[in-house]
């Protein structure tokens, strides 16, 4: 089990500038991170400066406080599963699983053993003389789990490997990949773009961002208290107003919105960035399944111009003074349907605020 | 340590790419370049000459040039795309037949390939002596020769480059594009007019393109159809006369055009081309019910094809005639085997055969090594003038054989750096270098598409499983392109073994090679004995082709690169 930290990490391109902006992280022994952030915010890159592939333009990479930051990617000891799986197409699955054990000269019987064994974990026992273009892409990506996996590898390296799959297998494989890192605890660097993926799977969470780490966090951190105003917008379906901070009082907080109404809010309940100070501009997130439709006293008032039923949940756009905004309602609490007039109601505790 | 190593071995292959290149593509096309501005007058004075129209016939030659290069086009397209509409879109008796014996004219060896042509349509040829005694009249009313026997020739070697092309864009056109523009109205002929013609358009323009390149390096029609006035020609023919100031300013001119048509052709190619954007749709050809349009499709694709493969069959009847049986008939009389025994019995004949198998191997192991080291360098390295590395590989592909021979002749007359301090003209090796340089592109290539199709990541999948950069090369990344490279040294391989143009200039007497020994052959109108050799070519380049389909085979079975 290896620990993992990035100090510093940048990587220019020629072209595309900028792309990793010296990101600072310490990924702990047998954690499950992952790297969350929309496509060209710079997680695949970091990823493969971790595998080797890119070199970093400066900074450093440590394995267990060994500066790798100089070697090959053939000595670093990794297992990296690739997006498009990368199977080698001219070798059998039995062979594609060995190549790594190959190079490393164990012996064949020993070889042998462990090829079964991993095929075992990955439930394709059986399969070994199978060519690799015989295979589902579900069963393809796990024998690229089970290649990546048979080398004990220090770090597990994974690049938005569920992204090919479809929606039912991406579930199936999720779990392996749960069962997996349980059982071999070994330490894994996750990279993808889907929120839900991310929550369901980590330890903990960076949001990337044109380079930039956002935030760092548990899952529940993330979502219920999202560090800037790009993760409130990333994560979850938030609506972000635009307000000013009016009266900053022992224990509450006045935020006055564009349209000159003010509310009051949890002074706790903000991004630990943010600095609250009378008159400096914050955006207040306001999550679309914690507003209600109420009746009276609400605190927006507007008409429902959309409704989308999907099961579980109702999704509405009401079009309020600030602007439209996304609310959920539970199937079973209202009907609404389009050109209601509706208030919408939140409790203070389930507003955040974050910085502009 | 600071990644030194592989920064090195990486600056060196890059560097060792750049020096090939100099020496013996970029450098001696330099060396004829300043010999065209340094020779007798020195200056420009020998281009003044040159498009001076009143005095010399070279400026001339440039128009003749691109006069009969423009016309084959013409000819060329129109025959190739009529035969890929007529054998791609009906279905009728014999179709199958006729779609496999139309590519056979790609087998046609190179000068005895031009020759058949001249037994068969020129002066005192098969058809001529046949009309002339159905019509009675004077035996050449009837004889090609000239810029018509040219363009014949070019013709029916060059269709392959429209017919190829536009097969490929019929079979992946999609039937609901023209369904679809009925649908919306249109008549038959709009549906044709707004929708198939344009589609066919980047096949049509790309085999245009080729087809120009080709006819310019033209050197064996023009010669065997007593053509003078074309520059492949008048280089020959200044380089004889020892007017080599001369020579090199024809080369100088004709290299320019080549060049050109290589930037516009690449230039084409990676231009947006048209993609069907449907998906899964099915071809369906047209059945075709009616019986005298039947008959009609049958007869004009049958007569088509015996057209097209009648150069080879010539050649291969030809190789079993007694030499000098012939002359006073429309075909040889007398048949035998000897040609063949004698072949390989007669010490002169046979060693002919061997020194051109041995410097195609020689040859084509230079270009497997450049042309692997550049596709790799150029796909996977980040280097700068790479742009300049991909032009300068491709360069050899565009220039004629005549100014690549004239390039090597100019830049190793002398003793030279990329030769070891020795001359090379006049030596054995002039001849394998002159192949190398000819068909590394071929290498190259073939190599650079199998490349393209491997992913990068699984050779970055063998690196994080513990293999080093010379490991994964060679268990993943050379099993993969294996088939690549074989395809493009094959081909190139066929191709020195018969190379006419660029030996013809450089070769020595005591290492006589095959299409020489043709030549000599048929100067002394010994039709049989060079039929045999040709023969020799045909079936060498059949079975290539068989190799590399059993191996494209294979290779389907085995499921192609993932992706």
């Amino acid at each position: 089990m290896t620990a993992l930290t990035l100090e510093a990490l940048t990587k220019i391109f020629p072209r595309a500038g900028k792309v990793v902006d010296s990101i600072d992280l310490k990924i702990e022994e047998g954690e499950f991170f992952t790297l969350l952030g929309p496509s060209g915010c710079g997680k695949s890159t970091t990823l493969r400066m971790i595998a080797g592939f890119e070199e970093p333009t400066s900074g450093r990479i440590l394995f267990d406080n060994i500066d790798v930051t100089n070697d090959p990617p053939n000595r670093r000891g990794i297992g990296f599963v690739f997006q498009n799986y990368a199977l080698f197409p001219h070798l059998s699955v039995f062979r594609n699983i060995a190549f790594g054990l190959e190079v490393r000269k164990v012996r064949r019987e020993e070889i042998r053993k462990r090829v079964a064994a991993a095929l075992e974990e990955v439930q394709l026992a059986g399969l070994e003389q199978a060519r690799v273009d015989q295979l589902s892409g579900g069963q393809q990506q796990r024998v690229a789990l089970a290649r990546a996996l048979v080398i004990q590898p220090k770090l597990l390296l994974l690049d938005e490997p569920l992204s090919n799959l479809d929606a039912k297998l991406r579930d199936e494989t999720r779990g392996v990949l749960r069962v997996l890192h349980q059982s071999s605890r070994v330490t894994a660097v996750y990279v993808t773009h889907d929120q839900d993926e991310a929550m369901a799977m980590s330890n903990r969470i960076a949001v990337l961002h044109l380079g930039r780490v956002h935030q760092v966090g548990v899952p529940e951190d993330i979502y219920e208290r999202p560090a800037t105003r790009f993760v409130a917008d990333f994560i979850g379906r938030n609506n972000v107003l635009d307000a000013t901070i009016s009266r900053i009082s022992e224990g509450e907080l006045v935020v006055r919105f564009a349209d000159g109404s003010e509310i009051t809010v949890d002074p706790q309940q903000r991004a630990a960035r943010l600095e609250p100070r009378v008159g400096s501009r914050v955006g207040v997130c306001l999550r679309a399944e914690s507003l209600q439709l109420t009746t009276e006293n609400g605190l927006f008032s507007g008409i429902v111009t959309d409704v989308e039923y999907s099961g579980p949940f109702r999704s509405c756009i009401v079009k309020t003074g600030l602007g439209n905004l996304k609310v959920e309602v539970p199937s079973t609490a209202a009907r609404p349907s389009r050109g209601d007039h509706v208030r919408l109601a939140i409790h203070s505790s389930a507003m955040h605020l974050v910085g502009d | 340590m600071k990644n030194w190593r592989k920064q090195l071995s990486r600056n060196l292959v890059i560097v060792l790419l750049a020096i090939a290149l100099w020496g013996y593509v970029v450098g001696p096309l330099v060396a004829t370049f300043q010999q065209s501005v340094t020779g007798n007058g020195g200056g420009f004075s020998e281009y003044a000459k040159f498009f001076d129209l009143r005095k010399g016939a070279q400026g001339e030659s440039m128009l003749g040039s691109l006069v009969i290069s423009l016309l084959s086009v013409i000819t060329s397209a129109v025959t190739g795309v009529f035969l890929a509409v007529l054998l791609k879109r009906w279905d009728f008796p014999l179709r199958k037949l006729c779609e496999i014996l139309v590519l056979v004219p790609i087998a046609l060896p190179p000068l005895m390939g031009v020759e058949a042509f001249v037994l068969l349509y020129g002066i005192g040829g098969t058809f001529p002596q046949i009309f002339a005694s159905l019509f009675h009249t004077n035996l050449n009313r009837f004889a090609v020769d000239g810029i018509s026997g040219v363009l014949l020739v070019h013709t029916l070697t060059m269709y392959p480059y429209f017919y190829l092309t536009v097969a490929a864009a019929l079979e992946q056109s999609d039937d609901a594009l023209e369904e679809a523009a009925y649908s919306l109205g249109a008549s038959k002929f709009q549906t044709w007019t707004g929708v198939l013609l344009p589609m066919l358009t980047p096949a049509i323009v790309a085999g245009s393109l080729l087809t120009f390149m080709s006819s310019m390096s033209s050197y064996t029609a023009p010669l065997l159809f007593h053509v003078d006035q074309v520059m492949t020609q008048q280089i020959v023919i200044a380089k004889l006369n020892g007017q080599l100031g001369l020579a090199s300013v024809v080369s100088v001119m004709l290299a320019i055009i080549s060049v050109a048509f290589l930037i516009v052709l690449r230039m084409y190619e990676k231009s947006a081309r048209y993609s069907t954007l449907s998906k899964g749709g099915a071809r369906r050809r047209r059945r075709v019910t009616s019986p005298v349009w039947k008959a009609v499709l049958v007869v004009v694709a049958s007569l088509s094809t015996i057209f097209l493969i009648l150069p080879i069959a010539m050649i291969f009847l030809l190789g079993f005639s007694v030499n000098g049986s012939w002359r006073r008939s429309p075909l040889p009389s007398q048949y035998t085997l000897q040609n063949f025994v004698s072949l390989f019995t007669n010490p002169s004949s046979w060693q002919a055969v061997l020194n051109s198998l041995e410097m195609s191997a020689i040859a084509v192991a230079g270009a497997i090594l450049l042309g692997l080291a550049s596709a790799y360098a150029i796909a996977r390295m980040r280097f700068r003038g790479k742009t300049v590395i991909d032009i300068a590989m491709m360069l050899p592909w565009a220039l004629p054989g005549t100014v690549v021979a004239m390039n090597l002749i100019t830049a190793f007359a002398n003793p030279s750096v990329f030769a070891l301090g020795r001359v090379l003209v006049g030596t054995f090796a002039i001849v394998p270098l002159a192949y190398f340089v000819r068909f590394s592109p071929l290498v190259f290539r073939s190599t650079a598409a199998s490349l393209a199709q491997i992913d990068v990541g699984i050779e970055e999948a063998a690196r994080s499983l513990g293999a080093n950069w010379w490991y994964a090369f060679c268990h993943v990344v050379l099993p993969l392109l294996y088939r690549g490279i074989a395809a493009g040294a094959l081909l190139a391989f066929v191709d020195g073994v018969g190379e006419f143009v660029a030996t013809i200039l450089l070769y020595t007497p005591k290492y006589r090679p095959l299409s020489i020994a043709i030549n000599d052959e048929l100067y002394y109108a010994n039709y049989g004995t060079a039929a045999a050799f040709g023969v020799i070519q045909v079936l060498l380049v059949l079975g290539v082709v068989i190799v590399l389909r059993r191996m494209d085979d294979r290779e389907s079975t085995k499921g192609t690169v993932l992706s």
